[in-house]
């Protein structure tokens, strides 16, 4: 079956992500996913690189560039601004990294969840502060390495779990989407534009320069990570019915650890703990989603 | 593109806004490899002896597009309604579905095909006027023959076809029972070769009403008789059995033996069991009895299965001893109990007596079916290493020495040289002996040529590389399952061949198989990976990080444009079918 997703194109060629980029993949497919009636809110992060500089664009919807920490409260403030102009359909979209998101960002994302403002904030989750040349960010998966967890004590704590996080703010929705995976990841998006309140878009995205992979797995690699269960596609609406929505093969993890150079140091214990970690994860969703 | 430019101040908007796209920046210069739009060999295709061009016919079947897809393998093969019917289809064992779930049911969609064409009245384009000015003798109207006749009279040469029989169409017409091969849609390909301008002269039988005076007036000469003198069975009392390939063409012809009672059927090749299979709708009660064990058995395992099926008895590791008359009409046949001996080496084991007491069976006839020999009137010289030599894979020619100096080149094709008799090989020996005797006969060598024309490595030819068809810009690669990207394909089950009742088959000889209908075979050729053909499923486009894939819906086109692309190659990767390449970026 061919993978059919709407015909709409707001990206234009000739931006400035490299070779493969997983953040490219992720906004064509998310402005698919959204209507014409779009606002962009992009905070500090590779992608206000790659949309281009003054006076260009790569993208054919409005775009506010704004500071790295305030993804949630320009959105807030736009919100509020459209409102007062009696426009209610426009979506304010904000569109950060994970380190926008998981890090810097936390507390303005935070406020605008329990403020429950009505905006879509996504976050395209590559791992690492990429634009300014891959640090660690809270994102950075255990065992990984970056120029501030180098190979000889690589990053030693737990990616953070963003998506508890946001289901702690019972908000209306929550979900996480992959570049591998279009037509779920473009149906998330149509879902979340549907729903009035706070919505909240993880997305994973393969970055070959910062992860050391060939830019041409790029989507294979994501396809993987769920596969393996280590970045599971799910739901979770008004931060409790959680709804799996692609049944993974369940690889062992193995294939996609040994396929980056960011993991090359990671010996068979290390990949032999990392594999509990995510079966008792995978587990764990499992049972939330059988509550639900 | 000339993007907006700002040179002085008064040019700036009055908020920092965008002016312009980023489409000025032609990130095409950034790249050092290239993806590429490569068709390539799908390994049904390199399998099929005919060199069929299946993954693209089975994608043409999946649009709907039936006639086309008629057409498609008709450039390769003019019999798609015989070999969807009694072809052994070496392609299903090929086909890289087998590996995922089960192989595409391809021998079930070209009989579909064919029956599609012949309901529908389809006609082939016409041929060219023969103007070559040459003239070619086909000697056999099997399924060599023809071939070689349809593919010579579409190159250009005037072909006469000279058959011993009343019908064209050899062990296809006279052997093969109609219950696998009914008269009807065979009378209609072959009636295709011959509107296509092929002349046809019955009741010619080499040796007999056609003699080499004659050929020899022609420019070049095939020789495709085939395999119809009994193999001696050397037992004492073997006149007293029945040719089981003349019992065979006494039933076609509609002049069916009187049998009845336990009757014995001596071999294990297929001939045996289209001859055992014919005698249980004649209201005999056959027994197959085979020197070797069940899995030996040459015959195709489908064919033995629907034998059993049907009830009918294999005694295996028995060898006839001596036929005997009895006095009440009947015979006495003495088997020998056999023991296999070596188990390596070769296909079929050795077998030698077990030194078991014989056993005697009584029977009401005896029919063999333990092989033939080439048929009278075949020249000596073409089956005699020295006489003749290999000129192709099935092809061999008579050297020109002695009387065959004052002939024309003379060729033989089919049965005659083939090692493996089954009816597509024959086709594939009737296309080699086409593109032999055209390069004869304009002088043309062929040389190097072969691997050109070859598809894959298995040594099938296509007559669409051979034309500079399209075929001919394929990727001389085989596609296998590792290189496909089979997380985009789903499990689907297999569709089966329906078949007329068991009771049906046991007392008639109606065909066994029926035509699966439409919606079934659209749903069947839908399960094709269409491994190394772009059947547009647009994954290169969707992926692109750039969106440098333009695509033209209407004319069906995907284009990469170079002026953005980076060259990552997710497009290449993401490729269900491996239908694109990445390759060096020339500098
Ligand atoms: C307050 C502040 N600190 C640091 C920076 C420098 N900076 C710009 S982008 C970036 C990394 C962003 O990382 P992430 O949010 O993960 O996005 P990515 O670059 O990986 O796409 C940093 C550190 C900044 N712009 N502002
Ligand atoms: S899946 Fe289709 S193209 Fe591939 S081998 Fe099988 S029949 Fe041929
Ligand atoms: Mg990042």
């Amino acid at each position: 079956m061919p993978i059919d997703l709407p015909p709409s194109e707001r990206m234009t060629s000739g931006h400035l992500a490299c070779p493969g980029c997983g953040a490219a993949i992720a906004m064509r497919f998310v402005l698919k996913g959204l209507g014409d009636r779009v606002v962009m809110v992009i905070p500090a992060c590779c992608w206000s690189i790659i949309a281009g500089p003054f006076p260009y664009t790569a993208l054919k919807v409005p775009v506010l560039h704004t500071a790295f920490e305030t993804g949630g409260a320009v959105a807030s403030g736009i919100r509020a601004a459209l409102d007062v102009k009696g426009d209610h359909e426009t979506q304010v979209v904000t569109w950060a990294g994970d380190g926008g998101t998981f890090d810097i960002g936390l507390q303005s994302l935070s406020g605008a969840a329990e403020r429950g403002e009505d905006i879509l904030y996504v976050c395209y989750d590559n791992e690492a502060y990429m634009n300014t040349g891959v640090q660690g960010s809270g994102a950075t998966p255990e065992g990984a390495w970056t120029t501030t967890t180098p190979t000889g004590s690589p990053k030693a704590t737990r990616k953070k779990d963003i998506m508890q996080i946001m289901a702690a703010h019972a908000i209306p929705y929550a979900a996480t989407a992959s570049i591998a995976y279009p037509e779920d990841l473009v149906r998330k998006v149509q879902k979340a534009a549907s729903i009035r309140g706070t919505k909240f878009l993880h997305i994973f995205a393969t970055c070959p320069t910062g992860w050391k992979v060939p830019s041409e797995v790029s989507v294979g690699l994501a396809r993987l990570a769920v596969q393996t269960r280590i970045f599971p596609l799910y739901e979770v609406e008004d931060g409790e019915r959680y709804t799996i929505n692609v049944e993974p093969k369940g690889y062992l993890v193995d294939a996609y650890f040994k396929a980056q150079g960011r993991f090359k140091h990671l010996t068979a214990e290390d990949l032999e703990r990392i594999q509990e970690r995510v079966d008792h994860g995978w587990s764990r969703l499992e049972a939330l989603a059988r509550i639900a | 593109m000339s993007p907006v430019t700002l040179r002085t101040s008064r040019d700036l908007p009055p908020t920092s806004r965008s002016l312009d796209t980023m489409e000025w920046n032609h990130t095409g210069s950034w790249r050092f490899l290239r993806p590429r739009y490569q068709d390539k060999v799908a390994p049904c295709a390199e399998a099929c002896p005919a060199g069929e061009d299946i993954a693209r016919v089975q994608m043409l079947l999946a649009q709907g597009a039936f006639d086309r897809a008629w057409l498609r393998i008709r450039e390769e093969n003019p019999f798609p309604g015989v070999c969807g019917r009694v072809c052994s289809h070496p392609c299903e064992a090929a086909c890289n579905r087998g590996e995922f779930d089960a192989p595409v049911s391809i021998n079930s969609l070209e009989r579909f095909v064919a029956d599609h064409a012949r309901r529908q009245g389809l006609a082939p384009p016409p041929a060219e006027p023969a103007d070559s000015g040459r003239h070619v003798a086909v000697v056999g109207a099997g399924p060599a023959g023809l071939t070689a006749a349809h593919f010579l009279r579409r190159a250009g040469h005037d072909v006469t076809v000279f058959d011993a029989r009343e019908e064209p169409g050899g062990l296809l017409r006279y052997a093969i029972p109609a219950y696998r091969m009914p008269a009807e849609p065979l009378a209609w390909e072959t009636g295709l070769v011959m509107s296509g301008g092929v002349r046809f002269q019955p009741g010619r039988r080499l040796g007999e009403d056609l003699g080499w005076d004659e050929l020899s007036r022609f420019d070049a000469v095939l020789v495709a008789v085939g395999h119809w003198a009994p193999a001696p069975l050397g037992v004492d009392g073997e006149d007293l059995a029945v040719d089981g390939l003349a019992l065979l063409e006494d039933v076609r012809r509609g002049r069916p033996p009187e049998v009845g009672g336990r009757v014995a059927v001596i071999g294990g090749g297929n001939t045996a069991v289209d001859v055992a299979r014919t005698l249980l709708r004649l209201g005999a009660e056959p027994v197959v009895y085979y020197r070797r064990r069940l899995r030996d058995m040459p015959a195709l395992p489908g064919e033995v299965a629907e034998l059993r099926e049907e009830g009918i008895e294999i005694q295996t590791l028995l060898a006839p001893a001596r036929i005997a008359a009895r006095d009440d009409g009947g015979l006495d046949l003495a088997l020998t109990p056999m023991a296999v001996l070596d188990e390596d080496g070769g296909q079929r084991p050795r077998v030698v007596p077990s030194g078991h007491p014989e056993i005697a069976v009584a029977v009401s006839a005896v029919v063999t079916a333990i092989g033939a020999r080439p048929s009278p009137g075949t020249p000596a010289a073409g089956l005699d290493p020295d006489g003749s030599e290999a000129v192709a894979l099935h092809l061999r020619r008579i050297r020109p020495r002695g009387e065959w100096a004052e002939r024309p080149p003379v060729f033989l094709a089919g049965d005659l040289v083939n090692q493996n008799r089954t009816v597509v090989a024959a086709i594939a020996s009737g296309k080699e002996a086409a593109v032999v005797i055209d390069a004869a006969l304009r002088d043309r060598a062929l040389g190097d040529a072969w691997s050109a024309i070859r598809v894959g490595r298995k040594g099938a030819v296509s007559l669409n590389r051979l034309a500079g068809g399209d075929r001919a810009f394929r990727l001389d690669h085989v596609v296998r399952y590792d290189d496909l990207n089979t997380i985009y394909f789903q499990y689907l089950e297999r569709k089966k061949r329906p078949r007329i009742t068991l009771d049906e088959r046991r007392t008639g000889f109606d065909e066994v198989h029926l035509r699966i209908s439409a919606s079934l075979a659209l749903s069947e050729a839908e399960r094709c990976f269409h491994c190394g053909q772009c059947d547009h499923c647009d994954n290169c486009y969707l992926f692109c990080p750039e969106v440098s894939v333009r695509r033209d819906p209407r004319a069906e086109t995907r284009q990469i444009d170079y002026d953005y692309c980076k060259g990552c190659g997710v497009c290449v990767v993401e490729c269900p079918r491996s239908a694109m390449v990445l390759e060096e970026e020339p500098r």
